[in-house]
């Protein structure tokens, strides 16, 4: 009988604004954001240039989130990222140092550090998946845990200092140079090269950094497996109701245990991707804080927090709106010790939205 | 008539008021106490649960019964459901009154509206005592302990984390005296202890709540219910989690409270319980009183057991059933169960089903019917053995089940059987995704989970206009045909079914009806557990009653023709032993 009552309830046609908001509140942010940038910045802003530049230093932070969309489908959530991130570039940038001590070659030393980096992010997302699946302690706890843990191990191995990668170049390539978007076509009077195609007001080509190219290939594939894969269904029938996921002849058990260890795979990316910028290690700041980005972006791209809907495009808006406030933020003079409190509130108001359309 | 004290909150001012107004217009309708004493002859013990629950006459209370709580013409309207139609009933101090039922007759909706969580559509709830009728409108079930009316609910809600003491005065802690806000721990821990006391439960105020068994944490809810006065105390189905002593216990209780002159209303499945305490028993059906027992000088009405279950159950066996076809006797079982049960909720259950049979299985709530089908498809830990197809299996998932063809759509539409926030597709193709997955898994076939999906709307006339949207947005009825399609579509070979027509409207259990009956027809093994008598009966050609988790009798198809086959079915139910009804 009460199953009846929840029923009608649930028939209850919702308010169309509501429905609105949470379907498309978060393109409604981007565009009012894109609007408010561009009347404080010129339209410069909107240039392609620009949004290169948000994207590539988002790059790492957008691919945490991605894999942090899945997570939070799947009910749960992950804070460790941040903390993985680290763990991975200091035993890759490690390994790799080892083997170039070892007379290997440039070249072998920098994969063996590079697969080193994301058999750790791997490793470190299935100790994550093991402990919430089999160990059955809550995500929350169990990746608290790893918050802790995965960052001071990092720590230990370089008593809380900056390891600097061996390589001169090679190693920095992936973080730092891209594909790109000219090509030269002649000398001008002066003798210097002459590039057709898209280039900046210097005369210099665009790139296309790895870093970005890696988010978006990500995301698109990240999006199509939420969406349009078994794996992605599942996800989606964990989150929404785990017992009738089990009921259906799902196995839950490895479905999230899955989902932690993508995310893992995907923290030793980010991971590679920053250490391979900065070309060294520094332990106690890097991916520091990462988890809260993250989330924010998953929450603001109209993920539920509940589980059971999401999408990754959503999150990938959300990537961009935390950029362009702190973008807006620091263009507007405002003190970066305010910034905090304005993403803050941002995030807060995500929430409030998706909730009150959800209830 | 007589002058009445304002105070009705007060236990002991209630007792005075009570005492006061023996003249009052209701009271005289009830007649003499003595009397009605007089008139009951100490019936057998014949069941486990009351084994030692004296049977001897009421002792004589001293106050007169006054009517406390009164339901005036309730009528309660769910969406396609008339769960209460025009009931009226009175409760009145000193008195024991059970309502009984099938599943499905309302009583749960009765006492969801005496105890404030469900408003009427029609009538009203009226609160009596002082002699005059006071209509009340509880919005919300505080509104209603405030009055005096406390529910005692199946799932106890003691906070864990406190003690006894804590949960009992849980919102009215005695504060110190000397800054009002501090606990008076020690003030609260006696005042628990007399209200224990009183129960005659000897529980340490100090226990932890959750150490508790489950007949304590009762003992605690009632003693709550005490710490806010309450003067009417409802019950449902208190006994079914209660082993037989603390049953007894607890129905001894039940008497107590009684003579202290508060209003005990209970309902139970155990009508052997029913006879032994109520003063007064009611018979919902379809949602209407359809009679009425008192322990009175009217002799006429006897409460007995049989009386009772055929009152609860006189209903025809209308057309709504289709043919049973014919089944093979001869034929190998697609499944056969030997010595299975459920670890701790079942065991001993043998049965077998062959291709184109329908097994009824029925029982009360709590007789261990689906936690023994959800051991079958392994979501439980089971003992025993099972055939399936003639090999012995044992499933540790309900995905190995689904593999070897053996499905199991349960009960809980809401919370087990479906994704309610997903899409009907979504929910069709759940357990077969892996048909629909292409590329290893990489894509899913979306236009063939559509055409899947479109192919079940006709087949089972299911009203979806827009399967893309959440299948909570269908009403109850259309929900269990696509639970059902989900799991037919992986091409089972059996098919448990628990409550395959729980909260669907009538029109659509005359069509779930005909689709079982057609897929047993096509060669299907099916298993339908059912509360609904008349259900099981209808469909099945053979039913098995399970009682306390072990098989209590088996009906053959000749006998479920016989008149008397749901009374039957109730006696076993409720643990009657055979002896018993051959004395009858």
């Amino acid at each position: 009988m009460s199953g009846t009552i929840q029923d009608a309830k649930s028939q209850r046609p919702r308010a169309g604004a509501q429905v609105f908001l949470q379907q498309w509140g978060v393109l409604v942010a981007f565009g009012l954001l894109l609007a408010i940038s561009t009347w404080r910045e010129g339209f410069d802003f909107l240039s392609f240039e620009n949004f290169r530049t948000i994207l590539n230093s988002n790059a790492a932070v957008g691919i945490l989130a991605v894999g942090m969309t899945f997570v939070i489908v799947s009910a749960g959530i992950d804070l460790s990222v941040g903390s993985m991130v680290v763990l991975a570039a200091a035993i890759g940038v490690t390994t790799m140092n080892w083997a170039a001590g070892r007379e290997w070659s440039e070249g072998n030393s920098v994969a063996l550090g590079v697969c080193a980096t994301l058999v750790t992010g791997l490793a470190a997302g299935m100790v994550n998946g093991a402990l919430i699946v089999f160990g059955r302690i809550a995500p929350f706890i169990a990746t608290l845990g790893g918050l802790a843990a995965f960052r001071s191990v990092a720590l230990a191995i370089a008593e809380a200092g900056e390891i600097r990668s061996s390589s001169s170049t090679l190693f920095a390539k992936f973080g730092r140079s891209g594909v790109p978007l000219a090509w030269e076509s002649g000398v001008n009077e002066s003798g210097s090269p002459v590039f057709t195609g898209l280039t900046n007001a210097a005369g210099k080509p665009l790139t296309l950094t790895y870093g970005m190219i890696a988010f978006v290939v990500i995301a698109i594939v990240a999006q199509w497996f939420l969406s349009r894969s078994r794996f992605g269904r599942h996800v989606v029938a964990v989150g929404a109701n785990e017992t009738a996921a089990r009921y259906a002849g799902i196995g839950v058990d490895w479905v999230r245990f899955r989902v932690y260890a993508i995310m893992g795979l995907l923290a030793g990316f980010a991971g590679l991707l920053l250490s391979s910028r900065m070309n060294s290690v520094s332990t106690s700041g890097l991916g520091l804080g990462a988890e809260l980005d993250a989330i924010a972006a998953v929450v603001i791209g109209g993920t539920s927090l509940r589980g059971g809907f999401g999408r990754v495009w959503g999150t990938v808006i959300g990537v961009l709106i935390l950029a362009m406030i702190t973008n807006i933020l620091t263009i507007s003079q405002v003190s970066p010790y305010w910034q905090g409190a304005v993403k803050g509130g941002v995030i807060v108001l995500a929430v409030l939205v998706q909730r009150g359309a959800r209830d | 008539m007589c002058p009445e004290s304002p105070d009705r909150g007060g236990r002991n001012g209630s007792t005075d008021t009570r005492k006061g107004c023996r003249g009052t217009k209701r009271s005289q309708q009830i007649g003499p106490i003595a009397d009605i004493d007089a008139a009951i002859s100490p019936l057998p013990v014949v069941s486990r649960t009351v084994a030692s629950v004296p049977t001897a006459p009421n002792p004589p209370s001293m106050a007169p019964r006054t009517v406390l709580l009164a339901a005036r013409d309730v009528t309660v309207d769910y969406p396609g459901v008339r769960a209460l139609d025009g009931v009226n009933m009175e409760f009145r101090s000193g008195e024991i009154h059970a309502i009984v039922g099938e599943n499905g007759a309302g009583k749960s909706t009765l006492m969801k509206v005496l105890s404030g969580s469900v408003r009427p559509s029609q009538g009203r709830v009226e609160l009596g005592g002082s002699g005059q009728f006071r209509a009340v409108h509880f919005t919300k079930p505080s509104d209603a302990i405030r009055a005096g009316v406390s529910m005692v609910h199946q799932e106890l809600n003691l906070v864990p984390g406190l003690d006894v003491a804590e949960n009992i005065l849980l919102g009215r802690e005695p504060v110190g005296r000397r800054f009002g806000v501090a606990i008076a721990r020690r003030a609260q821990r006696l005042r628990a202890a007399e209200l224990l006391a009183l129960l005659g439960a000897e529980i340490d105020p100090a226990k932890s709540a959750a150490d508790l068994s489950i007949a304590e944490a009762q003992f605690v809810e009632i003693a709550k219910c005490l710490a806010s006065d309450a003067r009417v105390l409802i019950f449902d189905e208190p006994t079914a989690v209660l082993g037989a002593h603390d049953a007894a216990r607890l129905l001894a209780l039940f008497r107590r409270l009684r003579d202290e002159g508060r209003a005990i209303i209970f309902i139970s499945h155990h009508l052997d319980e029913v006879v032994a305490v109520a003063d007064r028993t009611t018979v919902l059906r379809d949602g209407r009183v359809v009679q009425a027992f008192a322990r009175d000088h009217d002799q006429h009405r006897q409460l007995d057991e049989s009386a009772l279950a055929a009152a609860m159950v006189g209903r025809e066996l209308g057309s709504m059933y289709p043919e049973k076809g014919a089944c093979d006797k001869a034929a190998t079982p697609a499944m056969e169960l030997v010595h299975f049960g459920a670890v701790g909720r079942s065991r001993g259950v043998s049965l077998a089903v062959r291709p184109g049979e329908i097994v009824g299985v029925a029982g009360l709530v709590g007789s261990g019917r689906t936690e023994t089908a959800e051991a079958i498809v392994g979501l439980r830990l089971s003992e025993g053995s099972l055939r399936v197809g003639g090999r012995s299996v044992r499933f540790r998932s309900p995905r190995e089940a689904l593999a070897a063809g053996v499905v199991y759509v349960s009960e809980d539409r809401k919370g087990r059987g479906l994704h309610t926030s997903l899409s009907s597709i979504e929910n069709t193709t759940m357990p077969s995704l892996d048909r629909y997955a292409q590329l290893g898994g990489l894509r899913v076939d979306l236009q063939e989970e559509r055409n899947t999906t479109a192919r079940w709307i006709r087949e089972f006339a299911i009203r979806c206009a827009r399967p893309d949207l959440p299948i909570s947005s269908l009403s109850g009825g259309n929900q269990q045909k696509f639970a059902l399609a989900r799991w037919l579509e992986t091409g089972p070979r059996v098919l448990i079914i628990d409550e395959p027509t729980r909260g669907v409207d009538v029109g659509a259990k005359g069509e779930i009806y005909r689709i079982l009956a057609d897929l047993a027809a096509q060669g299907l093994a099916c298993i339908v557990i059912s509360s609904e008598l008349p259900e099981v009966i209808g469909l099945s050609h053979r039913v098995v009653v399970l009682h306390q988790g072990e098989v209590a009798g088996e009906l053959t198809r000749d006998r479920l023709l016989r008149e008397d086959c749901e009374e039957r079915i109730v006696r076993l139910a409720s643990g009657l032993s055979e002896e018993k009804e051959r004395d009858s």
